[in-house]
């Protein structure tokens, strides 16, 4: 029977599109998903973090005990017990300086997404707007962030004032450039479809260019998220008096190399943890691309088991 | 009565020298015209001209004695391409023209449940377009432009992507549909048996720039059953017609 018998879609093709809402049991690829695949997968993946845990393990404690001395001097690569005792030592500054750092971040990140998307869509939407900012974004657009510091320092004082334009700079470029991007790329079909069944162009915005670009941002989103931390701890270098970044350059001052290297791990955590998010609210909006259907062997072509 | 569609002394093109040249021909009201031409010989510009998709530099073409200027749900086109958008399930999709019109959502439910009904895809309302076979979504897409009741339906190779079963399927519910409703048509496409199957007439177009090379009226009577296809006459109009494409 044909899958394209409408009433009863039970064909081939209801077959491969069934498996939309649940789990890929049946694809070969995918077999190891038995609770014996589990423990083999995740012994996999252990093995290269196990390697190195055990590197630094008998460089730190092992080899001192034979020939006396470490092998890497502390200063260069401290033991996992002075992460440790860095952790001890620091604890007490730490809740603020995650607490501003984060607060930056998430605030800079935020502003500077929606005001890129909010300059991407009016580009594209007007072509005023376009006229009259596009030769200079064009000029803006290629200034390397950091560049700005000393001068964002100078318009907006030492503290946060800076630190957020900055967040707020680097992720609006990003995310301004994608959605041009994606709105050019959206499927002119789509488009006229919409023309010939009466749409205005704000509804054609509203309801065809932005959901369909919706993927392409969300992408972007989780560029810019991982950016956000990369600015802030830049931003903190140079004119902050809280945060990760000014605790990094602190404890850079007292040679504190197990401190920065503690810092180092709250911020991938930190960042780990922002993307999780990006992910999970990615999901439920992407569900009708194909991408989320990918499994079998395209999905193994593609690195996306 | 006058005709529902007048094409008038049509020339159009981009840039340098025209696609289409000397275009003239109508349409009544309920009648199916198809055009049929080689590949890139401009039907597709043709009927984007009559959509409102495209400016067109020479001539007229009116409808019910109006310019055709803009796109509009008077005309609506289904294409070649899957334009039946993915991100939103088929009874949305259906809706889509509707919500345009601003109508109630009882108003659009009813007639997107009649629509859906028309076109066979009953019980696929909440379904996404990724879970629909090529044909369902070719449903989906005519469901989406019955919808809006538009006067003239504009067709741009619309099956040309399926399988042949599949396409008989389709074609023989989209005679039956636009016999029930009425509908006038502007049918494109390269597939002469198709063509001879759905059409009233059949307007044959030339290389570029293209002209009307010849217009045909089809004989057969309505209503059309696919058997059709396998006789003796059908065949030998079709040959004729191969042979005059150039």
């Amino acid at each position: 029977m044909s899958a394209d018998t409408p009433s009863a879609p039970q064909g081939d093709e209801a077959a491969q599109t069934g498996a939309f809402n649940g789990p890929d049991a049946d694809s070969e690829l995918l077999r190891g998903r038995t609770w014996l695949g589990w423990i083999l997968l995740t012994a996999k993946k252990s093995v290269v973090p196990l390697l190195i845990l055990g590197t630094w393990t008998i460089i730190t404690y092992i080899w001192p005990l034979a020939y006396g001395e470490r092998l890497i001097r502390p200063i260069f690569l401290p033991g996992p017990h002075d992460l440790v005792k860095a952790l001890l030592q620091m604890g007490p500054y730490l809740p603020e300086s995650i607490l501003s750092s984060v607060t930056m971040t998430l605030l800079g990140f935020a502003l500077g997404t929606a005001l890129g998307i909010a300059i991407g869509v009016s580009m594209a939407y007007s072509k005023n707007t376009r006229e009259l900012f596009g030769g200079i974004l064009d000029f803006l657009r290629p200034v390397p962030a950091l560049a700005l510091i000393p001068l964002f320092i100078l318009w907006f004082g030492i503290g946060k004032g800076p630190q957020i334009a900055l967040i707020v700079f680097g992720t609006s470029v990003i995310l301004g450039l994608t959605t041009i991007e994606a709105i050019r790329n959206v499927p002119p079909v789509y488009i006229r479809a919409a023309l010939t069944m009466g749409a205005s162009r704000w509804h054609i915005y509203r309801t065809v260019i932005l959901p369909s670009i919706t993927p392409h941002i969300l992408g972007a989103v989780r560029v810019a998220g991982v950016a956000s931390w990369g600015l802030d701890v830049a931003a903190e270098f140079i004119g902050a008096q809280t945060g990760l970044g000014y605790l990094i350059i602190i404890r850079q001052q007292y040679l504190d190399t197990p401190g920065i290297m503690l810092i180092v791990i709250i911020f991938s955590i930190l960042a780990m943890g922002l993307d999780l998010i990006i992910r999970a609210v990615e999901r439920p909006i992407t569900k009708w691309t194909e991408r989320s259907t990918r499994r079998g062997i395209v999905a193994a072509v593609v690195g996306a088991t | 009565m006058a005709p529902k569609i007048v094409v008038e002394n049509l020339a159009a093109g981009y840039g340098s020298g025209y696609v289409l040249e000397g275009i003239s021909f109508n349409v009544s009201q309920g009648e199916i015209v198809c055009l049929i031409g080689a590949s890139g010989c401009g039907k597709t510009t043709l009927l984007n001209i009559v959509a409102g998709l495209v400016p067109y530099q020479q001539g007229q073409v009116t409808m019910d004695s109006r310019p055709v200027d803009h796109p509009g749900p008077d005309r609506v086109m289904v294409f070649q391409d899957d334009a039946v958008f993915p991100w939103m399930r088929v009874h949305e999709n259906v809706e889509y023209g509707l919500r345009v019109k601003r109508m109630t959502k009882e108003a659009r439910t009813r007639r997107a449940g009649e629509v859906i009904d028309l076109v066979g895809l009953s019980g696929n309302e909440r379904m996404f377009p990724k879970e629909l076979s090529g044909g369902m979504r070719k449903r989906v897409d005519l469901a989406r432009a019955l919808a809006v009741e538009p006067e003239v339906l504009l067709m741009d190779e619309p099956y040309a992507a399926l399988d042949v079963m599949t396409k008989e399927r389709l074609q023989i519910e989209f005679v039956r549909i636009c016999e029930e409703t009425n509908m006038t048509c502007i049918f494109v496409t390269h597939d002469l048996e198709e063509a001879l199957f759905v059409g009233h007439r059949v307007i044959l177009l030339g290389r570029r720039p293209a002209r009307i090379v010849a217009t045909y009226e089809v004989p057969f009577s309505h209503p059309r059953d696919i058997s059709l296809k396998r006789a003796a006459d059908f065949q030998e109009l079709r040959g004729e017609l191969a042979s005059r494409i150039e």
